[in-house]
């Protein structure tokens, strides 16, 4: 079996700030952050990624925190595990729509020992949270040793493998604002195999106003199907400030399809993913509508 | 039949307590003192001529100390169908060209994995590039690239069968169709990935290799040829094994370097594949071309059938050949046929070769037949259950010259499922639907093309003055649960319990030759021999029993729960543990002996015995998607008398797992014949929650042939699941589809196509 | 330059020294003998290797053998009591719930770390949180049966100790 045949210096600092100075000594090509290290490790295993050092940062405890506030919204540590989001009892009150993700997101070891920082911070462009964190007007909080700063979930991933972050920089906290009143937020994937990598994923989140009638804000987010996770905007000017209908989220759908510009792999066709952004639009708005009608 | 103390109840595994607290060794596990790690150089190129090797680089490693190439190898060819020497067309290390990506080029021994791994960067092979052939239909043109130079259009091999006047048969039908179908390949994708361990004796000269195989025998014989050694230097032992579904057959290039390494160094050498390894350079799948000509009665009644293919084979022969013949002969069941053509063509291609499969011929003939006949049976308006059991094999049943059926429970499952498709399936949705489908499956096969003078198996059993039983077998374990069938059918035949036997099996130094674990052979072949073995012990037995008691030779005795009577007087007998100490004493003090064999005779010429059933797949197809769900699924099983109720069920549900992959999901494209998917990120296997709950009946019929009257279990059921996920679709949207692996890509843009001509 | 490692393994404390490029399942498999745990794929999407560090269910080639420093481990040889197999071992065993075996560690581990977190799971409940599980072998239902079988023996064994 492969294992990681080639030799680096481990370092493990044990808050913030020592990572921070030990990121700062290295340059970017030579040097890693690993926290769970469920996508780093077996990219390590396969040669394609082969630091000279590697900076592990799972033991930065403070790092590791969920806490909700009605007025702050809801702060996520970046080294909370995938398995403590799915199982947060206030996430699954108030952000069911993350405990749903995390629940179908890889495997139970996975979500154990993974977290959701390293997981954007990795940035597959079908990783799930990024998708779902778009959808929710989250922001990522990055910290570096001159200071702090958050860019909207939408900005952080860049392409393929490559997000906002600097060289010197650490993703350390997910901040979602609390979801307005009359707001429903559904994420689904596609894949044929039950939780599997979707080939296409739609998180969308509707806000109706005061009478529940119109759609007074929608954000509509996409996976899979570009370099990076991605909102369809004029999907969503389709249907602000409209009553949602069947039609109209069929007609959105075939909008969104034709804003992404998805590839053809071994696993399916790009004509394929811009098919299934449209069912899954069409069938995502619909169930984010019943939950905005029922909140 | 009497009531049977063991046979027949559902009975534990004797390997169980070892499996489940990790102390069961597998080849995997294991290590040897001085073990040096081995690791493979692999061509690059699908077609290339060597023009050099330098390994001197590698060489001066640290920590390395052997590096080969082929001509350090002894030159032995070697392969699985030994009585056609050209088609023994495979070598330890490429001598002269590389066919396929991934073929070996060289092999490393170094102290470490990691320093192995890391030395093949330092080996410099130089190419010469070569015009690769990737499909048969282009390897069997006149201009093609040769694989092998001395084969013609890549012909490696071919089959016909007939009988019957299939032309007289086609001017007496009424209704004629043609269907072309693509078969595409699976990998078997075993756990447990090809490994091996070898040691060489620098005293003796003996080897010893331990591996990961189906078939130690196989695999001695591998040895033996390519290492041009005699047979009988070379031991070559099974420890459990994670998995094979027929892809670890052959002698594989992890044995054979690894014992060349062994060699070279005197020090034992292990060599383990990667994942990727078992993925594009470990046996697959036959893809192939299959064209199916069928001629019915407009009551439905087959009159012919003309069956025609072209597999790709890839670069070597191994068990390929015999793939052709099996789907050949597949394609007729299990329906009677009264006349029949098939032509079949194995073609050499520039890829990984490819071999059996679990359901080895039957999963590829039986998608085409099965589907098929859905669509005959629309057209002549017939319901698709009526329509098979109209043409349903029944017991006794002869192809002529060909096989013959004994046993035969196909009309009673075809009742059974059809009764609980009614009973169950009340409430189908607009979107859902059913498909049904038979299947057969033989119970080894009878030809003997790896030209063995030995009888199929054999076993030994010798009993010890305690009466604890040591068992010798050959029978390959390889999860199906053969190690426990074999116990159970050696205590049913002395009358003494599971706990009293210990099984020694799979070692070609202590036990007499089996063929291995492939085409569902062993409960046949293999209980069969242990059976016979231990019917001659017994017999040692009640010839004391009968002594002691001085009765007449015309009263029968019998062994049964661990006693020795009279049969019609039971309460005068003997405990089995007295008569044996007994017989040790009559017999000079040595323990009791029986040796036992069975090589199937005047059972035609393909399989002493057939397994069958019938299968309904209930399917939900999401027509936005393309997206099928298998919500259900009901199985109605005949194998004869079932030895271990829980095997045979661990058997269908394993079977139904495979057949819905490879009918769904499981695929190997390539790329100039590159494997493009060889992860499990990217082939996609069903996991637990893709797995509808599967519910089966058994149908118990006798097979006079078979121990007890058991047969094969469920290597049937792997081939209706594809075809009647195929039909279920067919019923739904009417949609229908020439190949297998029914993506949802691939089934959305039939439903549009079916939608579009009706608009 | 190798690290120190201080973790229990099975309840026995270790003090070892590693290369910071060994895996968990390395140090388990070959520093430990531990060679009950498997490894299957290089992708990490099998979950043959999985063991329970903390209670938890975790893929040991996934993680760095460095990051167990100071953590307990759960592998399969650590599950019974002396000769006497774990309920969900013996539970294993008599649904059938293996053939080849291979992955049958992982599967036990796993289940250890579900039925302590849920003690009385539903078939899907298990499904689910199996789902990480490759078996070629057995199609997966004999397995959830053992599984929810283990759930009622372990049940009934926590009755029992609770009436003593």
């Amino acid at each position: 079996m492969k294992n990681i045949i080639f030799d680096f210096e481990y370092l493990a600092p044990k808050t913030l700030e020592e990572a921070l100075t030990l990121l700062s000594q290295y340059d970017e090509e030579e040097c890693k952050v690993i926290a769970g290290g469920q996508s780093l490790l077996i990219l390590m295993r396969q040669r394609l990624i082969t630091p000279e050092y590697l900076i592990d940062i799972k033991g930065i405890s403070d790092l590791d925190y969920i806490k909700f506030d009605e007025k702050e919204g809801l702060k996520i540590g970046a080294l909370t595990t995938h398995r403590a989001i799915e199982k947060s009892p206030v996430i699954q009150k108030e952000f069911s729509v993350l405990s749903e993700m995390e629940q179908n997101l890889s495997n139970v070891e996975t979500r154990n020992w993974g977290t959701i920082g390293g997981d954007i911070a990795h940035a597959d462009p079908c990783g799930d949270p990024a998708v779902v964190l778009i959808a929710l007007n989250a922001k990522i909080k990055m910290t570096g040793s001159s200071g702090e700063r958050t860019v909207d979930a939408e900005d952080f991933t860049l392409d393929y493998f490559e997000t906002a972050l600097h060289h010197d920089e650490l993703l350390t906290e997910i901040q979602v604002p609390t979801l307005p009143p009359n707001t429903g937020v559904k994420f689904t994937k596609f894949s044929q195999i039950v939780g599997d990598l979707g080939l296409a994923s739609v998180a969308m989140l509707i806000t109706l106003d005061e009478n529940k009638e119109t759609c007074s804000d929608v954000r509509i987010a996409l996976g899979g199907v570009a370099i990076a996770p991605m909102r369809a905007k004029k999907a969503e000017d389709m249907l602000k400030g409209k009553k949602i209908s069947d039609a109209l989220l069929a007609e959105a759908g075939q909008v969104a399809s034709e804003e992404t510009s998805p590839t053809t792999d071994v696993q399916a066709s790009e004509e394929y993913r811009r098919d299934l952004i449209k069912v899954l639009v069409k069938r995502v708005g619909n169930e984010a509508l019943a939950r905005a009608k029922k909140a | 039949m009497s009531e049977y103390s063991i046979i027949g109840k559902p009975t534990t595994n004797v390997d169980g307590a070892a499996k489940v607290s990790g102390e069961a060794v597998y080849t995997f596990d294991m290590t040897l003192p001085n073990m040096l790690y081995g690791k493979l150089l692999r061509s690059p190129h699908p077609h290339a001529r060597i023009i050099s090797i330098d390994t001197s680089e590698a060489e001066k490693l640290p920590g390395v100390k052997a590096v080969i190439t082929g001509k350090d190898t002894p030159g032995g060819r070697y392969g699985l169908w030994r009585r056609f020497p050209e088609l023994c067309d495979q070598e330890v290390l490429a001598t002269t060209k590389v066919r396929f990506i991934g073929d070996p080029v060289a092999a490393v021994a170094a102290v470490s994995e990691a320093i192995a791994e890391n030395a093949l960067d330092f080996i410099n092979v130089e190419y010469e590039l070569l015009p690769a052939v990737f499909e048969p239909l282009d390897a069997i043109k006149d201009d093609a690239p040769l694989v092998h130079d001395d084969c013609d259009n890549n012909i490696n091999n071919t089959r016909h069968i007939e009988w019957g006047d299939v032309d007289e048969g086609f001017k007496n039908s009424d209704y004629i169709r043609e269907d072309r179908f693509i078969y595409s390949s699976q990998h078997p994708s075993p756990t447990e990935v090809h490994n091996s361990l070898a040691s060489y004796d620098k005293g003796n000269g003996r080897l010893t290799v331990w591996s990961s195989t189906q078939s130690p025998y196989y695999l001695q014989l591998g040895l033996a040829d390519g290492l041009k050694m005699r047979e009988g230097d070379i031991r070559v032992i099974k420890p459990h094994v994670g998995g094979g579904f027929g892809g670890k057959n052959s002698t594989m290039p992890d044995s054979v370097n690894a014992a060349v390494l062994s060699m070279k160094t005197g020090r034992p050498v292990k060599i383990v594949f990667n994942r990727e390894e078992e993925f594009t350079c470990t046996e697959h799948r036959t893809a192939m071309h299959l064209a199916v000509k069928i001629g019915l009665k407009k009551d439905g009644t087959i009159m012919a059938k003309e069956f025609k293919l072209i597999t790709d084979g890839g670069a070597y022969t191994a068990l390929g050949a015999t793939t052709l013949y099996l789907t050949g002969t597949y394609a007729t069941f299990p329906y009677k046929i009264p006349s029949y053509r098939y032509d079949g063509v194995r073609t050499y291609t520039n890829k990984m070769w490819a071999t059996s499969v679990r359901n080895f011929g039957g999963t590829e003939a039986i998608y085409a037949s099965e589907t098929q006949l859905d669509r005959a049976a629309h057209d002549l308006g017939i319901d698709p259950i009526e329509i098979r059991r109209k043409n349903a094999m029944t017991p006794g049943y002869e192809a002529p010259g060909q096989y013959n059926v004994g046993s035969c429970g196909l009309l009673p499952s075809i009742d059974k499922v059809e009764e609980r498709i009614k009973e169950k399936w009340t409430d189908l949705s607009k979107d859902e639907g059913v498909g049904f489908t038979l299947f057969a499956y033989m119970c080894g096969g009878i030809f003997n093309w790896i030209d063995t003078p030995y009888a199929f198996s054999g076993a030994m059993v010798k009993v010890n003055i305690d009466g604890t039983v040591d068992l010798f077998t050959q029978g390959s374990d390889i999860g199906q649960g053969t190690n426990t069938v074999n116990v159970m059918i050696c205590a049913e035949e002395l009358g003494i319990g599971i706990e009293d036997i210990r099984l020694h099996p799979a070692d070609t130094a202590t036990t007499p030759v089996d063929l291995g674990a492939w085409a569902s052979r062993e409960t046949m072949m293999n209980g069969n021999a242990v059976k016979d073995a231990a019917s001659n012990v017994k017999k040692k037995l009640i010839e004391v029993a009968r002594m002691k008691l001085g009765e007449n030779i015309v009263y029968d005795l019998e062994v049964k729960d661990k006693r020795i009577f009279l049969a019609l007087r039971p309460e005068r007998g003997f405990s089995y543990y007295d008569i044996v100490k007994d017989a040790i004493k009559l017999n000079d003090g040595e323990p009791i002996l029986g040796v036992g064999h069975y090589t199937p005779h005047r059972k035609g010429m393909v399989s002493p015995a057939w397994s069958f059933g019938s299968m309904a797949i209930r399917v939900k197809v999401d027509r936005e998607t393309g997206l099928v769900e298998v919500k259900d699924v009901i199985v109605a099983h005949d194998c004869g008398q079932p030895i271990n109720p829980l095997g045979v069920r661990g058997q269908v549900e394993g079977s139904v797992h495979l057949g819905l992959g490879w009918g769904l999901c499981e695929d190997l494209p390539t790329d100039n014949g590159l494997i493009l998917n060889p992860s499990f990120a990217d082939y996609k296997i069903f996991r637990t929650r893709d797995m509808p709950q599967i519910e089966l009946h058994e149908v118990p019929t006798y097979e006079p042939g078979g121990p007890f009257g058991a047969k094969e279990s469920a290597e049937g059921a792997v081939a209706p699941t594809s075809p009647a996920i195929a039909n279920a679709i067919y019923n739904v949207t009417g949609a229908t589809f020439d190949s297998n692996v029914l993506k949802p890509e691939k089934v959305l843009k039939a439903i549009r196509e079916k939608e579009g001509k009706e608009n | 330059m190798k690290k120190e490692l201080k973790f229990v393994v099975n309840g026995n404390p270790y003090d070892i020294w590693v290369e910071p490029n060994t895996l968990l399942v390395q140090v388990l498999r070959d520093e430990l003998g531990l060679r009950g745990t498997h490894r299957a794929c290089d992708s990490g999407t099998c979950c043959a290797c999985t063991v329970n560090l903390d209670g938890m269910a975790v893929k040991s080639c996934s993680i760095l053998a460095l990051q167990a420093n100071g953590r307990e481990i759960l592998t399969i040889e650590g599950m019974a009591n002396g000769a006497e197999l774990h309920p969900i071992q013996q539970a294993f065993i008599d649904n059938w719930a293996f053939q080849c075996g291979f992955c049958t560690s992982g599967q036990i581990m796993a289940s250890n770390a579900l039925l302590k977190e849920n003690p009385n799971p539903t078939r899907e409940e298990v499904q689910l949180q199996m789902d990480g599980h490759l078996c070629r072998c057995t199609g997966y239902n004999m397995i959830n049966e053992a599984i929810r079988d283990a759930a009622g023996r372990l049940q009934a064994q926590k009755s029992q100790e609770k009436t003593k």
